[in-house]
Formats: structure tokens, C-alpha cells, sequence
């Protein structure tokens, strides 16, 4: 489903140029729970930005289902992200001002979702990752496990085939962690979507069908069991 | 769509209050004075109007000077006048002084007019009770009272009416009418409703060096005011010797008036647009410091899906909400505005009918004005960037 294929990503710093990504390739089937380790500042998030669409690499060819999508323009762009990509991020990044349905709302008002049933299918989310009772609550009076929820309710509303998580449990204590994580397992069983989870924690690595290390801008998979 | 953009635009503002207010001031400062300017050019055409309503438009007014002073018509002279310029219908010259009335022990202070019986059917004057002076009253000593003048002698043991005796230097004057009042107009050197009238001949008896000076003529309505000035002009011209002839014909005045009142209008609206471009500038201001601020949510939206069409909706949404929420206080407080100098200047208030649709488009297009840059800034911003902001 996903096709990296001789990915290279350089910033210019200065006069010279940082290679961040270097001949990078990844394919990554439907429905596969894949986790990416590596050291800090090795390129991990860089990797998910080219993944997410948020990012175009400065070489080789990417494709999802087969469509290049790195010819796409900017709207483009976003409506792939829209319809196939939804996002979990370290620190939750909830919208302060809106209270936790009308985030997880968000990628259906996006996509001209009518309010009415945007709102019945954020609900229903919002149950499903256990916060049926929190559904008015703005992010300020959640704590930060139950942010997460809602961020992962919001990245899998609108029925994605990908989530991409840059360290989704970095911010939490290890049992509220591994809470997330068993949420993850559920949700990838579930709706059989694919999961990338990039993270520190070899404990949370273990937990995945697939386990790659981002080391010298490649990948190299550590694993392929379960 | 709209209707949730314009809601999430709402709350945003409400978040940061006390900022969006400060970036409100501008625009009604400038929403105000653009409103109050249309207000108070419509109050004052509708005075103009108001204040020629009485003596009508069709009218001139002849002054005489000479060297030593005031200039002196001969009576005959001006009364051939509608004869010799068929555009001017009818003539009435006058003497023209002042002094004080004495009326048991009440003392006014006003002009007195030595005028002839056409006086009121050219000015326009009705008499409340009584009569005018007429041609053959000359040296009888009878007075016709302006109605502000009349109440002003007044006590309550003895109001003024018909048959009072009044006190002039040294002769009793009887009063034979009182007008109905009048509203001042710009053409007559004198206040009406606080004068005091008596015929010609007895001019002599209170005023110390009479002149027939001035005369007020009505022209035919359909007659052309600059023509009817350049005849009388040219009548009179072989008939005064060195003195020096004015005319003044109402509608030129008017168009003076209208000529100072339009810079008036201008200089208020100069300043309001001013105004409305420095409040324009204060909501770019806060729109580029929100937008610094809120970096990261911008981000998440793009993230999520939106695209930079939708972001620059949203935050010209809040400009356009936020210009057009000054814009509506500003047409209220302009309309106060208005309706105070009014009361000030004791003028009837109306409504200028243009006035409220005009502030609010101002205002709006204030806000998409400054509120493009902004939203534009906005939407090209680089997701990553602006997820990596604190
Ligand atoms: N826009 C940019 N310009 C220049 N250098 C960049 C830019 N973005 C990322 N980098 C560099 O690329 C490298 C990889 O960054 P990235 O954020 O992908 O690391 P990471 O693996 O996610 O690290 P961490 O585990 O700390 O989150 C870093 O050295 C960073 O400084
Ligand atoms: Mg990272």
C-alpha cells in the first residue's frame, strides 16, 4: 500500500547540505503495524513528514496504492491527507479553543461532512476510545492519556488507511502508555488499518508485527514475526 | 460551511477579548466618523432647506453703501423697480436700526425697521392678531411686533398685544399687530421675530441717522437668479452716483452654504478615512500576531486536511467579523454623534438614509482589505514549520 522506493531528503544548512535520508525504501502492506526506532535526530520524524504528505523528499519515488503522489499540488495534498492519513502526535496537539467531539469532528467538517453527522460519528469515536463521558471537555480539563485518545479518535475518524504516530506515548507514563498502545492493537485489528509508530521505547516496538531501525538515513528491519 | 467557519471565527475572537477589542477602536473610531459626517451634512441640508422654507428661494436682497456709510434709495427709484425688470415681481425697501423697547419696566433689545406696507407680502410675514403697517399710516405712532420681541416685553400682569403702549426714547408707540413667528433666515440682516416695526416717516423719531439702505425684492420663480441680479444692477447702476449696490439673490447663498458645507462634509470624511485605515491597520496588526500564535494549530489544520483555501476563509473571517463588529458600534456612536450636534445646534435631526449601509460595507471591506494580507500569510504557511512552533 505504501512504496518508498530510493527515498533522499537534505536540508540546506548554510553553504552545505545536511543528508538527512539517503536511499531510503519501505513498502508497507495494509493493515500492518509497523514501529521505526532510531536515534534522536536521526530523521524519524523527517521520514513520517514524506509519509504523511506533509513533506516532499528531494529524491526518489513514493507512491500509495500505486498513485505517485509526490506530482500532486498543494489541495491536492490535502485532500489525500484528508481522506487517507490521520496523525498522532507526541503532544497531542488538540485545538486549545475547541472542546473534544468538535476536535475529533475536524477532519470530517474538512471534507463537508454535515455538522449533524459529523458530530454522530465523533460521538461514536469518542465512545470507542473509551471517552464517552468527555465529549464536551475542551483539552485543558483532559489529562494527557485521555488527550491522546481523542487525538487517536480524531486520526481515525475519518476512516483512514494510514495512522501515523510520531512517539504517541513519548509524553506519558508507562502504563498510561501501554494503555495507548493496547488501543492501537485493537483499533489495527478493528478497522484493519495501517499503523506506523514511530517511537524510543523498545518496549512499545516489541508490540508490533514489524519493527524497522532508521540508522545513517536507511532502514534496515530488525524483525518480521508474530 | 460559512455558518460554522463565521462560528469558529466568533469563539476565536472571544478567546482573546481584550485584543480584539483594542483592534475594534479603530474602526469605530473611523465606522463613527464617517457615519456622524453623513449624518450632519443630511442635518444640515435639511436645516437649509428648513430655514429658505419660510422666505422661499425667489428672492434678492438690495444693500446700498457709500463712503460715509450707508447708502440711501430713493423711494421712487425702487418702486419703479418691478416695472423696469419684469423678472423681479415685487420690491420693498427698508430702514434698518436698533435699540431698546420699553414695556413696564421690560426692556428688549432689538432691530427696528422702518418699513412701507409691501414689506410683509415680500417677506412673507402674517400677523398673529392685528394688522401691518399700511402706506397710510405715517406719522401715527404705531409699531408691529415680532413675536419674540412681543413676548419678551411681556409680564404676566400685561402681555403684549394690540393696543399696548410701548416705550421708544421718547414716544409711546402703540402696538397694532404682532406677527406669527418666524424662523431666522439667512437672507435678512435682521432677526424678524425680534424686531420692531414702524412706517417709514417715523423712522426719523427713533433712530439717529435713518438710511433706506436695503430693500427685499422677490423675482419670478421661474426666473433666472443671475439674470434677475445683472438687471437690477444695471437699473440702478445710473441712479446712485458713487454709491455702491449689492445684490444678493437666495440661491446663490444656498449654493455658498451648500459650496462650505460640502468641505465640511469632505474634511470629516477625510478624517474619518483616516481613521477607518488606521483602525485597518490595527486589525492587520492583530491578525499577523494571532496568526504567529496560533502557528501550531494552523499546522494541525493543515495536517488534518485543510486546505490553505480553508485557513485563509477562516482568518479573513476574523478580520471581516471583527472589522464589521466596529463598523456596527461605529455607525451607533456616529449616529449619536450626529443626533448631539444636532441637539447642540438646535437643529431638527434626520437620518442620513444612506448612512448605515454605507458604514457597515465600509467597514467590511476595511476588514477584507486588511484582512487579505494576513489570511494569504496564513495559508502559505509550511505545515512542518508550523507544527514545529511552540
Ligand atoms: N527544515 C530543516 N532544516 C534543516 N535541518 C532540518 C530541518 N528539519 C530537520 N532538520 C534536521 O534533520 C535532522 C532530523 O530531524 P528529525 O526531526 O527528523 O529527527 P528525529 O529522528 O525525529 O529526532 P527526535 O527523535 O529527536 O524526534 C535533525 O538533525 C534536524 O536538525
Ligand atoms: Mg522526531
Amino acid at each position: 500500500m505504501l512504496e518508498l522506493v530510493d527515498i533522499g531528503r537534505s536540508f540546506r544548512v548554510g553553504p552545505g547540505e545536511m543528508h538527512i535520508l539517503r536511499h531510503l525504501s519501505l513498502t508497507v502492506a495494509a493493515g500492518e503495524l509497523v514501529s521505526i526506532m532510531g536515534g534522536s535526530g536521526s530523521g524519524k520524524t523527517t521520514l513520517m513528514n514524506i509519509i504523511g504528505l506533509l513533506d516532499k523528499p528531494t529524491s526518489g519515488q513514493y507512491r500509495i496504492d500505486g498513485q505517485d503522489v509526490l506530482r500532486a499540488e498543494a489541495r491536492e495534498l490535502s485532500r489525500l491527507r484528508n481522506r487517507l492519513i490521520g496523525f498522532v502526535f507526541q503532544s497531542f496537539f488538540l485545538l486549545p479553543r475547541l472542546n473534544a467531539w468538535r476536535n475529533v469532528a475536524l477532519p470530517l467538517m474538512y471534507r463537508g461532512t454535515p455538522e449533524a453527522e459529523a458530530r454522530r460519528r465523533a460521538l461514536a469515536m469518542l465512545e470507542r476510545v473509551g471517552l464517552a463521558e468527555r465529549t464536551e471537555h475542551m483539552p485543558a480539563m483532559l489529562s494527557g492519556g485521555q488527550k491522546q485518545r481523542v487525538a487517536i479518535a480524531r486520526a481515525l475518524v475519518g476512516e483512514p488507511r494510514v495512522v501515523l504516530a510520531d512517539e504517541p506515548t513519548g509524553a506519558l507514563d508507562p502504563k498510561v502508555s501501554q494503555e495507548i498502545m493496547d488501543l492501537f492493537l485493537e483499533l489495527k485489528r478493528e478497522f484493519g488499518v495501517l499503523i506506523l509508530i514511530i517511537t524510543h521505547d523498545p518496549g512499545v516496538a516489541a508490540q508490533c508485527e514489524r519493527q524497522v531501525v532508521l540508522a545513517n538515513g536507511a532502514l534496515t528491519e530488525t524483525l518480521r514475526a508474530c | 460551511m460559512l455558518k460554522r467557519v463565521l462560528a469558529e471565527a466568533v469563539a476565536n475572537l472571544l478567546a482573546s477579548r481584550q485584543r480584539s477589542a483594542l483592534a475594534l477602536l479603530g474602526i469605530v473610531i473611523g465606522a463613527a466618523a464617517v457615519i456622524a459626517m453623513l449624518n450632519v451634512g443630511a442635518i444640515a441640508r435639511n436645516e437649509t432647506i428648513r430655514q429658505f422654507r419660510q422666505l422661499g428661494t425667489d428672492i434678492l436682497m438690495l444693500r446700498l453703501d457709500s463712503d460715509s456709510g450707508l447708502g440711501n434709495f430713493q423711494l421712487a427709484d425702487v418702486e419703479a423697480l418691478p416695472g423696469e425688470v419684469p423678472m423681479v415681481t415685487e420690491v420693498a425697501p427698508f430702514v434698518i436700526g436698533g435699540g431698546s423697547v420699553l414695556h413696564e419696566g421690560n426692556v428688549s433689545n432689538g432691530s427696528h425697521l422702518g418699513v412701507t406696507a409691501d414689506f410683509a407680502s415680500v417677506a412673507r410675514l402674517r400677523t398673529q392678531s392685528g394688522r401691518f403697517i399700511s402706506n397710510l399710516d405715517r406719522y401715527e405712532l404705531y409699531a408691529v411686533l415680532g413675536q419674540g420681541m412681543a413676548q419678551q416685553l411681556s409680564t404676566p400682569y400685561a402681555p403684549v398685544r394690540v393696543g399696548s403702549n410701548l416705550r421708544i426714547g421718547r414716544y409711546v408707540f402703540t402696538v397694532i399687530g404682532i406677527l406669527e413667528p418666524v424662523l431666522q433666515s439667512p437672507m435678512m440682516p435682521v432677526d424678524i421675530d425680534n424686531t420692531l416695526f414702524v412706517s417709514v416717516p417715523n423712522v426719523r423719531r427713533i433712530m439717529a441717522n435713518p438710511a433706506m439702505s436695503m430693500a427685499v425684492a422677490r423675482i419670478r420663480p421661474d426666473a433666472e437668479a443671475e439674470a434677475a441680479v445683472r438687471q437690477v444692477e444695471r437699473y440702478f447702476a445710473p441712479k446712485i452716483r458713487d454709491q455702491r449696490l449689492s445684490v444678493l439673490s437666495a440661491r446663490q447663498l444656498i449654493a455658498g452654504m451648500q459650496n462650505q458645507m460640502q468641505l465640511f462634509t469632505l474634511l470629516l470624511g477625510a478624517v474619518g478615512a483616516i481613521a477607518l485605515a488606521l483602525g485597518g491597520v490595527g486589525v492587520m496588526n492583530i491578525m499577523l500576531v494571532s496568526i504567529a500564535e496560533r502557528r501550531r494549530e494552523i499546522g494541525v489544520r493543515l495536517a488534518i486536511g485543510a486546505e490553505p483555501g480553508d485557513i485563509r476563509t477562516l482568518f479573513l473571517a476574523e478580520a471581516v467579523i471583527l472589522s464589521v463588529a466596529g463598523g456596527i458600534i461605529g455607525i451607533f456612536l456616529g449616529i449619536g454623534g450626529a443626533w448631539f450636534f444636532a441637539w447642540l445646534s438646535g437643529w431638527e435631526f434626520v437620518l442620513s438614509p444612506s448612512a448605515v449601509p454605507l458604514g457597515a460595507g465600509v467597514s467590511a471591506a476595511v476588514g477584507i482589505f486588511f484582512g487579505f494580507y494576513p489570511a494569504v500569510m496564513a495559508s502559505r504557511l509550511d505545515p512542518i514549520e508550523a507544527l514545529r512552533a511552540e
